[in-house]
This record gives C-alpha cells, structure tokens and sequence, in this order.
C-alpha cells in the first residue's frame, strides 16, 4: 500500500516538473535553462526569443531546419546585405555549377560561417570557421589569389580579412577601382567639414520674440505651463516645425479640452516613431534597440501562447497563475543596461534605452545626443579617450563658434552618421551600421575628412582607435599600392 | 556531343517561361531541350536588345553615359554582362528549377570561367562550332542536370571594345560575330 502511494507520488512530482518545463518552454518566462550555449555578440539580446531564429515545425528534418534558420539571419540581415553589395551573395552559389565549392564553404547557408550558441570556437563578426578559411576556394584554379595577384604571392591566407583588406561581405571601400581611384590623396581634406552635418547645425536659435509668440500660442494644462521645460522647447526643430505641446501628450486631441483631457504626462517612445519613422526603424536595427525589431519574437503573453498551443479561450485563472508562477516575460521588452556586455559606467546602470535616454524632449539639446548621452554611460578605453582627443577638440572649437558647423566630430559624427534626403539631414540611429568591420566607416565618415589611405591605415591600427586616434596609424596596409601597381586610373572596372 | 531528351513537367516550363499558369500547349509536357532553346531564345533576344539599344547606343555611339562594372558609384549604365548575371540571380533567388549563367573560357571576371567538366566541354564545342548549340546531361552536387550550352556572339562594337581593352582580359582580339563565350542553362532531372 505505501509502495503504491509513493509511485502516485513520484508521478505527480515527475508531472509537475515537466508541467513546469512545459510553461516555461512554450508559456513564457525565463528560458535560460534551455540555452544549448551562450550565443554571440549582440545575439544575446534576442537570445531567449527562440521562435525568432527556430521556426520549423517540432520533428523537421535537419535540412528543412537549416533552412529555416538561414532565412531568419537574412530576414534581420537582409537590408544591410544589400546596402554592402555583398560580395558572396547566396543567390550567387546556389548555381549548381557551384556544386564543388559547396563542399568546402557552403556559402548557401549563413550558417556554414556563422553559427550561433558555440562561443568556443567564435571569432569576430561571429565567424565561426578557421581565420583563414578564404582558404577553401580561393587557392586554386581560376579562383586562386596568388596566381591572378603576384603580389598576394607570399601571402598566408589567415591575413585575407585581418589585415584591412578584405571582407568576405562588404567590400564597398576596399575593391580595387575604388582604391586606384582615391589612391595619392593627402590624408586630410583642405576644408575638413561634414556637409550633412553642417546642414543639420546651421539652424539658428529663433529670436526672443518669436520664442514668445510661440509660448503664447501653446495649449497644455496649467500645471505645465511656464515652467523651463517649455522655453527650452520654443528654441527647438520641434517648436519650428509647430509641434505643440499636445502633440506629443495628447496625441489624437485636437481642441484645448480634447488636450486637457487626453494630457499624458510621460508618452512613450511611440509617440516619437509615429512621426520620427525612419529614425525608430533604424534604431531597431542596431544594438540599442534590436528588441523593437519586427521580426524579433515578442514577448510571450501567457493567454497569446495558450491559444497557439490550442486552448482558445483558457479561464483567467489559469493564466494569472501561469502569470504569477513564470514572472517577467521573456525577452524583456527593451533593452536595459544592465544586460549590457560592452563596459559602461557604474551610475549607468539600470535605465531602459529608449529615446529620452538619449534625448531630452524638452531639451532639444542635440548636442547632449551627439556626446554626452554617450559618455554618461559608455566606458569603454575608446570613449573614455574622447575627451581630449583632436576630434573632440574640433567639436569643442566648434560649439564655442570658433571652428566652422561642421568641422566637430562628435561620437555620432562616427556611429550615427547623417545622410542627406531633399535638403533634410537624418541621422541613422543604428549606432552598429559602420561598425564590423570597420571599414564600413570608411566611406559614409572618415572619407568626408580624411583620404582613403589615411582611413585605412588607421582603421586598421587597433590601438590607435582604442586611443581615440590622437596620432597618426602606426601601419601602412599595402593595398592601394597594390592596386596602383597592376593598372593606371581605369575606367572599366576590373575583376572583383 | 550527347543529347539524351527526357520530359519536363508541364508546371517547370510554365514557371520557367511565364511564371504563371501553364499554357494548354505544354499540358502534355516538353523536353528539356526545347525548353531551354525557349528560354535562350528569351535571353538572348533580351541581351542583344540592352546591349544594342542601350549601352551601345548611349555608351558608343552617342557617348552620353558610360558603362561600368561599379555602375552605382560610377552612376553609369550596368554592363551587359551584369545586367544577364542579375537577372540570372533573381531567378536563382525564386526558383531551383532551372538556372543559368554567362560563362566563357576567356572570361575578365574569372569567377565566370567554367567549374564544370561538362561547361569547359560545351564552351569549348560551341567556339569550335560556330552556329551550333551543346547540349548534355551531367550530375552536380548529387542531382542530375540536363545542361544546355548556347554561343554568346559578339553582337555590338561595346562588346569587343571592352574585352579586348579591359586590363583582366585574356583575350584582346575579339571581332563582330565572335563566340565570346557561352550561355549554360540547367534543368535538374531528378524528380
């Protein structure tokens, strides 16, 4: 008779730890325990979102799953792929005449190179393969580098993509007629200014009385009037562009009651991407803000997971106990600093990153997003060298209106550069798109400054960027030479 | 030259061809050869017609616009050669049940010279018989391939004048009416 009692017992504990696994499986919660290991890089932010990567069906075969897999890197990575005129395209190798390359790099699948939760054998940029896997399909036939280049001869193939020549995918600054034409150029420009970010500067503070006109004609509760918040914004783009004080804390109202009534105290980030659309969409795309990506798995509701799991309409009892029992969703909503895994500063952390952390809504003071948002939580050797550098001296002459607009760079000058559309300067608020590798950089920055060689010779001197490039690089890459030394100025494009 | 006809399902040569609804003529299904002439015949007329009308009108004859391989940074027209690749990428990109590729055994981009035993074979067969096509079956990556191999004609003056000039050439005296090189199509035949 006990024996039997202790099986019922052993079943229904056994049943109630699967029953907990189960929730936090497929409910919600804390997945950690499911991790296979640690993902990579800026991965980890997403990592507990499973379904965003794995979306085959339960019992898929293990090629329909590699599949699957590859289109999830592309449907995050597609845009930036296209922007860097990736020069292994999987659309290229998926020619079967490409047959014989598949069995030695696969370069049909992003997972061939890169593949995640093996932090053992990841290098940077989540190369997951030997450094010198160029290797495979570029050391014989056609295709082999020493024979087409005599001056890649001596050339060991672990330095292809470590020494600032080449990158498997973004090649925009580095192929070879774009060096033969920006080769023998001095390292720094005559009139060393950013156009773009000159056009985004040269708005000039409004007059004192038209900063009163405007206060004049605002509509918003008693208790915010007349307080410094909004003489801040008179002077801002916001004011300018007649963005009123309801337009951000009463969105959908019109009339002064509609305001009173619908007044938010605090909006959130939402209310800034109805109007700041492709800034929100950037923002999604780096590092700050990936966990707004679309594509992301969202956090997982318990109701919303019980109906995907079959169970239309669960008793509300039931999910406040799933509720209670699973705690926070998994992944969080946003980011926070305290997940970080870059060095930040100790009063850093615990804040959200959403807009106001960079910006000041009332503020409008882009010069504390340019720098100083940075540096109040960034901790790194190389922000931490900023100050004082001769860049930061530029940005310095420059908001004490002794250099010309333009001429500061700032930490966005570099990680959020600016692009021109119709006369209207945007800011790309993906702080990683001219970061890994960091010849991305090299042509939407440096090179609005600084000649090719310079960008590449610095770029490729790791302690002078840690430093914050106070001097002048302490190499010389041999590429631009190379270039120069095959053909003269060409005009028809050469073998890529 | 070796020619084994099979049959194509009727679906592969309606997506091949209008990538739509099967019309009721291929209801009975096609063979592979005749598919792929339909095809080259498309691609080529395509080809003739951009290099003709557009690079060699505006590039040559009236000098208005230059070609270039880095057209976007040059803001120049796409060279031939690029504008068959992408759309021959775009296919890739859609579809696995036919591709094909500009190849030659003189190519400037060497990424172009032929990988396959059976590719050096027919570019070889189409430059020594000029007017004829090649055609063969032969197994890549585990699947079996009808592969068609059909003469890439120098057709306009842009075309020479580039390849003989360009400083990757590894042949500096095509003329009009030259095998350049060769455009291979693929049908998988398995399944």
């Amino acid at each position: 008779m006990r024996v039997r009692y202790l099986w019922f017992l052993w079943i229904a504990f056994s049943l109630l730890l699967a029953g907990g696994a189960f929730a936090r499986l497929y409910l919600g919660g804390d997945r950690t325990t499911f991790l296979p290991g640690n993902t990579s890089g800026v991965h980890h932010q997403i990592e507990l979102a499973c379904e965003t990567c794995h979306t085959s069906d339960d019992f898929e075969n293990q090629a329909a799953i590699r599949k699957d897999i590859n289109k999830t890197c592309v449907t995050c990575h597609k845009e930036e792929l296209k922007a860097a005129n990736d020069s292994h395209p999987i659309k290229k190798f998926k020619n079967p005449r490409m047959a014989d390359y598949w069995d030695r790099v696969d370069a049909r699948f992003c997972t061939s190179c890169h593949s995640e939760h093996q932090p053992e054998i990841t290098l940077a940029g989540l190369v997951t393969l030997p450094g010198d896997f160029c290797v495979a399909c570029h050391s014989q036939g056609d295709q082999d580098v020493r024979v087409n280049r005599p001056t890649h001869a001596g050339l060991e193939f672990d330095t292809c993509a470590s020494a600032g020549c080449h990158n498997f995918h973004d090649n925009r600054a580095l192929y070879e007629d774009f060096l033969v034409k920006h080769s023998g150029q001095e390292w720094l420009k005559q009139e060393p200014i950013h156009p773009v970010a000159l056009l985004a500067r040269e708005r000039a503070r409004p007059a004192e009385d038209e900063i009163a006109n405007y206060l004049a004609s605002l509509v918003a509760p008693e208790t915010a009037v007349g307080t410094i918040a909004d003489e801040h914004w008179a002077a801002s783009a916001h004011a300018a562009a007649d963005v009123g004080c309801g337009g951000c804390h009463a969105p959908k109202a019109e009339t002064e009651s509609e305001i009173e009534a619908a007044w938010i105290d605090a909006p959130g980030e939402e209310v800034c991407a109805s109007c700041h659309k492709s800034e929100a969409k950037t923002f999604a795309l780096g590092r700050h803000g990936m966990r707004r990506h679309p594509d992301i798995a969202k956090p997982r509701a318990a109701k919303r997971m019980l109906k995907n799991l079959g169970w239309k309409d669960p008793p509300e009892v039931v999910i406040a106990s799933i509720e209670n029992y699973l705690a926070e969703p998994s992944p969080a909503p946003m980011m926070s600093t305290t997940e970080a895994r870059v060095p930040l500063l100790p009063e850093a952390h615990g804040q959200d990153v959403t807009c106001n952390t960079c910006h000041k809504p009332h503020e409008q003071d882009l010069t504390f997003a340019a720098v100083g948002a940075c540096l109040s939580c960034h901790a790194d050797d190389h922000s931490l060298a900023y100050k004082g550098s001769p860049h930061h001296t530029l940005w310095e002459a420059e908001t004490a209106g002794l250099g010309p607009l333009g001429s500061g760079v700032t930490c966005a000058t570099c990680h959020m550069p600016q692009s021109e559309r119709k006369g209207v300067a945007t800011t790309n608020h993906n702080q990683n798109d001219t970061l890994r590798p960091n010849e991305k950089m090299i042509r939407p920055v440096c090179m609005e400054c600084h000649s090719l060689e310079f960008s590449i010779d610095a770029l490729a001197d790791a302690d002078l960027v840690q430093r914050n490039f106070p001097g002048t690089p302490d190499r010389h890459i041999e590429s631009i030479d190379w270039a120069v030394s095959r053909v003269e100025q060409s005009d028809q494009g050469s073998n890529q | 030259m070796s020619a084994k006809f099979g049959k194509i399902k009727a679906g592969i040569a309606a997506g091949a061809i209008a990538l739509g609804t099967a019309p009721a003529a291929f209801a009975e299904g096609m063979e592979y050869q005749t598919v792929t002439d339909l095809l080259h015949l498309v691609m080529s007329s395509d080809r003739t017609v951009y290099t003709r009308m557009i690079v060699n009108r505006l590039a040559v004859q009236e000098g208005v616009i230059k070609a270039s391989e880095h057209f976007e940074d040059e803001k120049a027209l796409v060279l031939p050669a690029q504008m068959f690749r992408f759309g021959a990428e775009m296919v890739a990109e859609e579809t696995d049940e036919f591709s094909y590729s500009l190849l030659s055994l003189w190519p400037i981009n060497k990424q172009n010279a032929p990988t396959t035993p059976l590719e050096t074979e027919g570019l070889e067969y189409i430059a020594a018989n000029p007017g004829e096509n090649f055609y063969g079956e032969e197994e890549l990556g585990g699947t079996t391939y009808f592969t068609a191999v059909y003469p890439d004609i120098a057709v306009a003056e842009a075309c020479w004048s580039c390849h003989n000039n360009h400083k990757d050439t590894p042949k500096t005296d095509f003329e009009a009416g030259d095998v350049m090189g060769g455009v291979v199509i693929r049908i998988p035949m398995d399944g």
